[in-house]
């Protein structure tokens, strides 16, 4: 049995221990202790303990274990178990998924699922964001081709428009084309008021050219005229061919006189051209008739106005043709502007 | 010495599968230990303390360099290294790898081995004990990198801790 003197030191001593585990400031050792080298160990190694697993309670696990011994070296596992997990999860950020915790029971479980998770969330989000990217590139080409096609058909639809309009051989609107501007231009004359000039020309004896050197040939003397009257004219003024060798000029805010001189100048330039051929030269004249006389009428639809205003011009031009041809006539006068002799001898008819 | 008798070779360990067609190609750690320590006592009585743990560092650093090349040569990503490292120490029953630190621009590591072959389970002497490992740590990091790295053992199961730990800088 202990005496009471060492029972009062071991309960001192117990009791100076517990204060070390369970404090939260460590006691000092009473002073009567201090020469006891053991216990000064002791309360050193438990206070760097304390400070030990406060630190790493706060997440500090770079403090060194104090204790060598089953403590120490179970802290130590500890310790080394929770660095190289961080440096694991360093890993799983850095996208490295293969990391999988062994050694913490249940949480190592955790870790371990959460990690093959994201592993497994990641892979489909790239097979998502992959298919995304596919289908997008295919709208993007589905989205081009249409484009192209869209082009396509637009670019169709204006040559089959040109078609429409114009005239193949010569490039100039064709008749009914014509019909629909004219009569569009007519009612803006008549509405407000300004003058409108119609010129109509026909080649003359342009059957002979035919029999002579060749439909083809015809053909290109229709195309040189064509292009002279486009050289010839202004861009507000609208030709078009309006039969086989007949060509027809609209001629907005011009007067029959001044009409009269875009004829003449045009006639001028018809009959200085010539057309080299295998067969030889081609000089060809044509006979114009010019007329304003627009006449309005609430009573009459706009096409038989136009028919009018037309069939005005055609009086003059046969006119001209009368006259000898190769010269401008004016509707009203009669009285053809410039009259040359013809080197063709021709029927008497037209022509 | 030009007419060495013992240069390395793998060819020198034989044919294990055929030699020991009924024992297999594992032994006892108590054997493995048991020869180390004996190489320990004799020839720390020819060379002294000092020359007997430079000659264990050497044989592991020559066993880590052989070990590396024998077995990792290919693998150019370093955590594709450490990983595949882990596995066949772990396979092989050396120890259990893990790390705590690398910053491979700065060529640092800190690294732990539980388990350790060599000196797990241990009676606390009061010293680090494991030249030989560190010796084959810094082999391996060497034949690996191409780089010198000098490593040294900061915690040991021989100084009271179930783990021992290594830190590792490169040599510049």
């Amino acid at each position: 049995m202990p005496c009471d003197k060492d029972h009062r030191i071991a309960e001192e001593l117990a009791g100076l221990l517990l204060d070390m585990l369970l404090r939260p400031e460590p006691p000092e050792i009473p002073e009567r202790y201090g020469a006891v080298d053991s216990l000064q160990t002791l309360h050193s190694s438990l206070l760097e303990l304390r400070n030990f697993l406060h630190a790493a309670s706060n997440g500090d696990l770079s403090g060194r274990v104090p204790l060598p011994g089953y403590l120490g070296g179970t802290l130590k596992t500890l310790q080394a178990n929770l660095r190289h997990m961080t440096w694991q999860t360093k890993m799983v950020a850095s996208g490295d998924f293969s990391q999988r915790v062994e050694f913490m029971g249940e949480f190592s479980e955790s870790f371990n699922a959460m990690v093959l998770q994201l592993d497994q969330t990641l892979q489909e989000l790239v097979a998502k964001k992959t298919a995304l990217t596919q289908a997008n590139e295919e709208l993007h080409k589905e989205i081009s081709m249409r484009k192209e096609t869209e082009a396509a058909l637009r670019k169709s639809q204006e040559e089959m428009r040109r078609l429409a309009m114009t005239d193949a051989l010569t490039g100039l609107y064709n008749r009914r084309h014509f019909n629909r501007v004219a009569e569009e231009e007519i009612g803006r004359a008549l509405r407000y008021k300004r003058p409108l000039s119609v010129m109509l020309f026909d080649i003359d004896y342009f059957k002979r050219v035919n029999d002579t050197f060749g439909h083809n040939s015809g053909d290109r003397v229709l195309a040189m005229l064509a292009r002279i009257t486009r050289e010839v004219l202004r861009s507000t003024e609208i030709p078009a061919r309006y039969g086989g060798e007949e060509f027809i000029v609209l001629l907005p805010e011009t007067s029959a006189p001044a009409a009269a001189e875009v004829a003449e100048r045009l006639r001028g330039k018809i009959e200085e051209a010539v057309l080299q051929t295998e067969r030889g030269p081609i000089a060809v004249t044509a006979s114009f008739g010019v007329s304003d006389a627009l006449e309005h009428s609430d009573a009459k639809p706009g096409e038989q106005i136009l028919s009018e205003f037309v069939s005005s011009a055609d009086r003059a031009m046969y006119a001209s043709k009368d006259a000898g041809r190769n010269r401008v006539t004016v509707f009203g006068t009669e009285e053809p502007r410039c009259s040359e002799s013809l080197d063709y001898s021709v029927d008497a008819s037209h022509g | 010495m030009s007419d060495r008798k013992y240069k390395f070779s793998w060819d020198l360990l034989g044919d294990i599968v055929k030699g020991r067609p009924n024992l297999g190609l594992n032994t006892s750690i108590e054997v493995y230990r048991l020869m180390q320590f004996s190489f320990r006592d004799v020839i720390e009585r020819h060379v002294g303390t000092e020359q007997t743990d430079q000659i264990f560092f050497e044989a592991g650093k020559l066993a880590g360099s052989e070990f590396c090349q024998k077995l990792f040569a290919n693998i150019k990503d370093f955590n594709e290294f450490i990983k595949s490292l882990q596995e066949t120490l772990r396979d092989m029953g050396i120890g259990i790898l893990r790390i705590e630190e690398a910053d491979m621009e700065k060529g640092t590591l800190v690294l732990t081995v539980s388990e350790d072959l060599d000196c797990s389970g241990l009676p606390e002497l009061g010293y680090q004990n494991c030249t030989y490992d560190e010796g084959f740590i810094a082999g391996l990091l060497e034949s690996y990198t191409g780089s010198p790295f000098k490593v040294k053992e900061i915690d040991c199961w021989c100084t009271g801790d179930r783990t021992c730990r290594f830190t590792a800088e490169i040599v510049k």
